[in-house]
């Protein structure tokens, strides 16, 4: 709980000034009873009737009074929490979206979407109608205890006479509630689980004829989680049937000793009216006890979790002090090397078993090997969205790990196969690779690689809107949008992995152009499947079982008759 | 004690839904809809009217007390206050322990009775839900249905629990409280009454405005959610592009926009509570300057006002909860009408009207005849057809969006197709039950779904449908284990500690996708499936061994029919026919060297595969 009161503290003037309203709309509430006991006693009792007319007033400007208060108590509690909400929710954003990749292999998304949205929320509920309504009562039980004491002391007591049935009730209707709510959550986590299960695997369901079974099971959990209501549902209806109970019992004392001592004169008809009103005011907020505590319950469980989430560390690409030797630091050529470098996603099943590769600058290499080979996680390590387990990787002299992530990817620009675009317009995507284009630099980038004579078919040309990531494009168009994005980027290092996806000629011949544009000048790793890339490549690396298997010019690998030449001649029967 | 009695419920429970089962079966889902939300009540009738009486008694006693108060008011100003008030005081005690008796049993009774109409309605939405086509999971995302499922439903039990016990309460309390209160001082009630109405316009006016707001403040969420499930599904490029601060600009503003509409509704509903307090105060003001006169003017006693006063208390409370009950009325009603749309979804793909095939005379004859199918209104088939002899294996290609996945799909009818296209064994597919075409038909899916329990019930997942000889747990045990053998596990199956009992985690999570494919193999081998369907289920396994799973996948098939479709050619090679599809039609078919020479779309995939296929092996 500690842990959240920081997005609370940079708004304390706000909260302060919610929590010193509650007080002032508390007065102008309970004078409201006393000018009754006033009205009864000074004039209807002893039947005036000037004067009753500015006590109404006086009333009526209360009743307004506690209106506005309340309303200013609520609208800046509100505030407080709204901000503190966009102060938390802005933080988990930000911490979740500095997680290593490998985080995100795990914890599904729909999970983190939770904790952004309906635990955020169910917090905020929490701070507005849990624990500042939960001080206010208290509030208003002291005023009210306090009034009543100094009307008139005796008859306080014996109000309260009924006090400790109350206490021992609440007690134990908390721990019953606690109990009962403890497995509502559990329930309901089950049963929520088990809907998403099947729903998300519903192909499945069906495939296999599991439907009878799926709701049968469906049903237990269901029952389950009704059955979990039995103990709230017993606990809510006594714990609020008797604290109205005890209210009337309590109205009962006052009357009984009032009618024994009303002939002393210290006590009027008007201030068993007033003490009768101040009983009905003091039971009010321990009746709805129950509800609030479900609504802190749920909070608590919800801070839980989100506090889990802060609490994960797994950063993503830390810069390691350790590992800046300052060996060859000013080198500005970006060679890349690998050095017996090894990895795995899962323990048990590696990937790279200690590759060795050296890019000199200015060099285009092509990577080809089979599904599996290590290919792409190449490009992941170099990019420092994973951590080598073993081994090293230099840039231009340097580990890169000594390397600011910022900086890092900054030079270094990976080109995917599966295009991601963001919702928005296509001129906006492709500024995503240079925040500070202007529109005459991205449309030039565009021009550069060729997309624009593929985006001018489009309504809006390059403000066409994104739709549902891309889908309204086709996947060559998808492809230039990224080589644009990458354009205006301008790294030293491009990575490239080639698409498979074919396409039509035209929008081949474009992309083949497109490329050539962006490699050009650059230091290039492509992931190859053009011949073409192939053949123009300075050097091919062929990757097998995440190692080196064969590395050299094409002329030298069709020479030496290995794997490569295998397949170049089985490739050029047709071509 | 208390275990027996709670089983005893549960059990209880079964047997009602059964008999509201049987009540439907007249009832569609469809007129249940149409019946809305009051009719699942109805099995739960007695209880519900018993809690209805419990709630007249509770709400009489209450408008009984403002009588002994005031008598007790004009005992103490009377002559014998000792003597007179300690029986009244303790006829106070009576009723408050009565009512507190009714009290209890009116909130237990139907608050349980609108539990179990919820769990009467989950458990029916559920079941419908699990009977929609693929074509319903398309156009609707599981979040949604999701929501619709919790949500709603909870939003519709609100009018059956609180709902409804505000209804009786207020229409009672209010009309009975009229009548005492005209009873005690027409002119006064007159009086005291003048704001009201202003409280039930205030209301009606603060339930439009609380409906608009939230709105706005659910769209706007929905907004903040998408925008997160963009980040989070885009984080590779996030990262690789440093656009943690961009994006976290763009989040900001999203959360800001909810922030704002958040504190408008927060506006209005922070003037509806005070409002309606404030108005219901003015009664007790106008009910103090005009009482007052009347007492002092001597057209009632001081007890009779305070007796007054008390019934006016007594109907703030419903005034109060008025705005608040209009509110919940207006959800609930909106929430039933999303469930309704819910259940009035017919499935698409429905049972056909013939006898089911009997799985041990079944030898899996597949014939498509000129089927072409549409998606929307995109043509994804066109005039394909195709024998699938019993005992060949036939293997599907074609580049990515050919319509591979779609064709195969259409075979256990997850896509709908038009009557006339798709027989086995000489009948149309579209006149089987589904479960008996389904269950003959064994379906390994690209996207390896797996359940988070153990791999042995994953395996199991299709086998109970189909009692397999032998029918015993030992004879389930050697199914399950040798159609694990045929899936290429068993080499892991040893390595894990547990083996079969391995529990997988969310989705499978635990496994690699390989591992995941290979499970979803087996579950459908297990099956013992007269036609086998494999959706490129092995692209994750690594070629070796893909290629070592399908010839032992050959002894096995030996009688039965296989359809293979993979985007490793090599690994279809030897595949008695091969279909290459190529914008939704077939273009090629024939063995793999017919093909070659044919020097067509075939050929030209197959070299592209080459480059990166042969370097390795």
């Amino acid at each position: 709980m500690l842990r959240l009161w920081r997005y609370v503290k940079p708004h304390w003037a706000l909260l302060c000034l919610a929590l010193l309203l509650i007080p002032v709309t508390v007065a102008f509430e309970l004078a409201q009873p006393y000018l009754l006991s006033l009205a009864i006693d000074v004039y209807i009792a002893h039947q005036i009737t000037s004067g009753l007319g500015d006590l109404a007033l006086l009333f009526v400007s209360f009743v307004l009074m506690q209106a506005v208060c309340a309303y200013a108590q609520i609208y800046a509690l509100q505030l407080v929490g709204q901000r503190s909400m966009h102060s938390l929710r802005m933080a988990t954003y930000r911490h979740v979206l500095t997680r290593r990749l490998a985080f995100f292999d795990r914890v599904p998304v729909g999970r983190l979407l939770t904790r952004m949205t309906n635990d955020i929320e169910s917090i905020n509920e929490m701070f507005a109608s849990g624990v500042i309504t939960l001080i206010a009562d208290v509030i208003r039980l002291i005023a009210i205890v306090s009034m009543m004491f100094y009307l008139n002391v005796t008859l306080t007591l014996i109000t309260f006479i009924t006090l400790p049935i109350l206490v021992v009730l609440v007690a134990y209707s908390r721990k019953l509630m606690r109990t009962s709510y403890r497995l509502i959550r559990v329930k309901l986590a089950a049963i929520n689980s088990h809907v998403q299960e099947h729903l998300s695997g519903i192909k499945v369901v069906q495939l296999f004829c599991r439907e009878r079974a799926t709701a049968a099971s469906y049903e237990a959990i269901n029952a389950e989680y009704r059955e979990a209501y039995t103990g709230s549902i017993r606990a809510d209806a006594s714990m609020y049937a008797i604290v109205e109970a005890i209210g009337v019992c309590s109205a009962a004392a006052i009357a009984w000793h009032s009618g024994a001592s009303i002939g002393e004169g210290a006590i009027t008809v008007g201030l068993v009216v007033a003490f009768i009103e101040y009983v009905n005011k003091f039971f009010i907020p321990i009746k709805d006890f129950s509800a609030k505590y479900a609504v802190m319950q749920s909070a608590m469980a919800a801070a839980e979790r989100i506090v889990g989430l802060l609490d994960t560390e797994e950063d993503d690409a830390p810069v390691l002090e350790s590992a800046s030797d300052r060996q060859g630091e000013d080198d500005a050529s970006y060679a890349i090397d690998f050095n017996e470098v090894t990895f795995a996603y899962r323990i048990g099943e590696q990937v790279l078993n200690g590759l060795n590769l050296t890019v000199e600058p200015g060099q285009k290499i092509a990577v080809v090997g089979s599904t599996g080979s290590g290919k792409s996680t190449l490009i992941k390590l170099l990019a420092r969205l994973y951590e080598c387990d073993s081994g090293r990787i230099t840039l231009g002299g340097r580990d890169i790990r000594s390397i600011p992530a910022a900086d890092l990817r900054k030079r270094i620009t990976v080109v995917n196969q599966d295009v991601f675009l963001f919702a928005g317009s296509i001129r906006d995507n492709v500024r995503l690779g240079h925040q500070g284009a202007s529109d005459a630099e991205v449309d030039q980038a565009l021009a550069q690689i060729g997309a624009d004579k593929v985006i001018e078919d489009l309504a809006d040309g390059a403000d066409a809107q994104v739709a549902d990531r891309g889908e309204n494009l086709s996947a060559g168009e998808r492809q230039l949008i990224a080589f644009a994005r990458s354009l205006v980027r301008n790294p030293e290092i491009l990575i490239l992995d080639e698409a498979t996806a074919h396409v039509d000629p035209k929008t081949e011949s474009i992309i083949e152009a497109g490329l050539d544009t962006l490699m050009e000048g650059r230091t290039t790793l492509v992931i190859a499947h053009r011949l073409s890339t192939i053949r123009n490549a300075d050097k091919i690396i062929v990757l097998a079982h995440g190692i080196v298997e064969e590395e050299g010019g094409y002329d030298d690998l069709l020479a030496r008759g290995g794997v490569f030449a295998k397949l170049e001649q089985s490739f050029s029967r047709d071509h | 004690m208390r275990a027996p009695a709670r089983i005893g419920g549960y059990l209880g429970a079964r047997v009602r839904l059964v008999s509201f089962e049987g009540s439907l079966e007249r009832c569609t889902a469809e007129e249940l809809a149409a019946n809305g939300p009051w009719h699942l009540l109805r099995p739960y009738r007695s209880r519900v009217l018993a809690a209805c009486i419990m709630l007249l008694c509770t709400a009489g006693l209450t408008l009984s007390l403002p009588k002994v108060l005031g008598n007790t008011i004009e005992a103490l100003i009377g002559p014998d206050p000792e003597g007179q008030v300690p029986p009244l005081a303790m006829w106070m005690i009576g009723i408050a322990i009565v009512g507190a008796g009714t009290r209890i049993a009116s909130r237990v009774l139907l608050f349980n009775a609108a539990r179990m109409a919820e769990y009467d309605l989950r458990s029916i939405v559920f079941r419908h839900l699990l009977g929609l086509d693929s074509g319903y999971y398309r156009e609707n995302t599981t979040g949604d249905v999701m929501s619709r499922l919790t949500n709603d439903v909870q939003t519709v039990r609100a009018l059956w629990g609180p709902g409804l016990l505000n209804i009786v309460n207020t229409s009672f309390l209010v009309t009975v409280a009229l009548v005492l209160m005209l009873q005690v001082d027409p002119v006064l009630t007159a009086w005291a009454l003048l704001p009201y109405p202003s409280m039930v316009i205030l209301g009606l006016g603060f339930g439009k405005r609380i409906y608009k707001s939230s709105r706005q403040v659910q769209a706007h969420l929905g907004a903040l959610s998408s925008s997160i499930q963009e980040d989070l599904t885009g984080i590779s490029i996030i990262k690789s592009y440093n656009l943690e601060e961009n994006r976290a600009e763009n989040f900001a503003k999203s959360s800001t926009a909810l922030l704002h509409h958040n504190m408008a509704l927060t506006k209005v509903r922070g003037q509806l509570v005070p409002t309606l307090g404030a108005v219901a105060a003015l009664g007790t003001v106008v009910m103090l300057f005009v009482g007052g006169r009347r007492v002092i003017e001597g057209h009632i006693t001081l007890g009779q006002l305070i007796e007054f006063n008390a019934y006016l208390a007594a109907l703030v409370w419903p005034t109060l909860a008025m705005g608040w009950m209009i509110s919940l009325l207006q959800r609930g009603r909106a929430s039933w009408e999303r469930l309704a749309v819910v259940l009035e979804t017919k499935p698409q793909i429905a049972d056909g009207e013939s006898p089911a095939l009997a799985p041990e005379s079944t030898r899996g004859d597949v014939e498509i005849r000129n089927l072409s199918l549409s998606l929307g209104e995109r043509e994804i088939l066109s005039d394909i057809s195709l024998r699938l002899a019993p005992g060949t294996t036939t293997a599907i290609v074609g580049r990515t969006g050919s319509g591979k996945s779609t064709l195969i799909s259409a075979l256990p009818r997850l896509n709908g197709v038009s009557d006339g296209q798709i027989f086995l064994d000489g009948h149309d597919i579209n006149t089987l039950p589904l479960e008996s075409l389904r269950s003959l038909i064994g379906f390994a899916p690209q996207e390896a779904f797996l359940f988070s329990t153990s791999i042995g019930e994953n395996i199991r997942f299709g086998v109970d449908r189909r009692p397999l000889p032998p029918n015993t747990e030992a004879g389930y045990q050697g199914a399950i284990e040798e159609a694990a053998r045929y899936a290429g596990l068993s080499r892991e199956l040893i390595a894990l500690p547990d083996g079969l009992d391995t529990v997988v985690g969310e989705r499978g999570i635990t496994l690699s996708g390989g591992q995941r494919q290979r499970v979803a193999l087996a579950r459908a081998l297990a099956t013992q499936p007269k036609v086998l369907v494999l959706d490129d289920s092995l692209s994750s396994v690594d070629a070796e061994t893909e290629r070592e799973i399908l010839t032992h996948l050959g002894e096995l098939m030996k009688d039965r029919t296989s359809i293979i479709l993979s985007h490793r050619l090599a690994a279809v090679r030897s595949a008695d026919q091969i279909a290459v599809l190529e914008g939704g039609k077939l273009v090629e078919l024939g063995k793999h060297e017919e093909l070659l020479a044919k020097a067509g779309v075939y050929a030209e995939i197959y070299d592209t595969q080459l480059r990166e296929g042969v370097l390795v092996e």
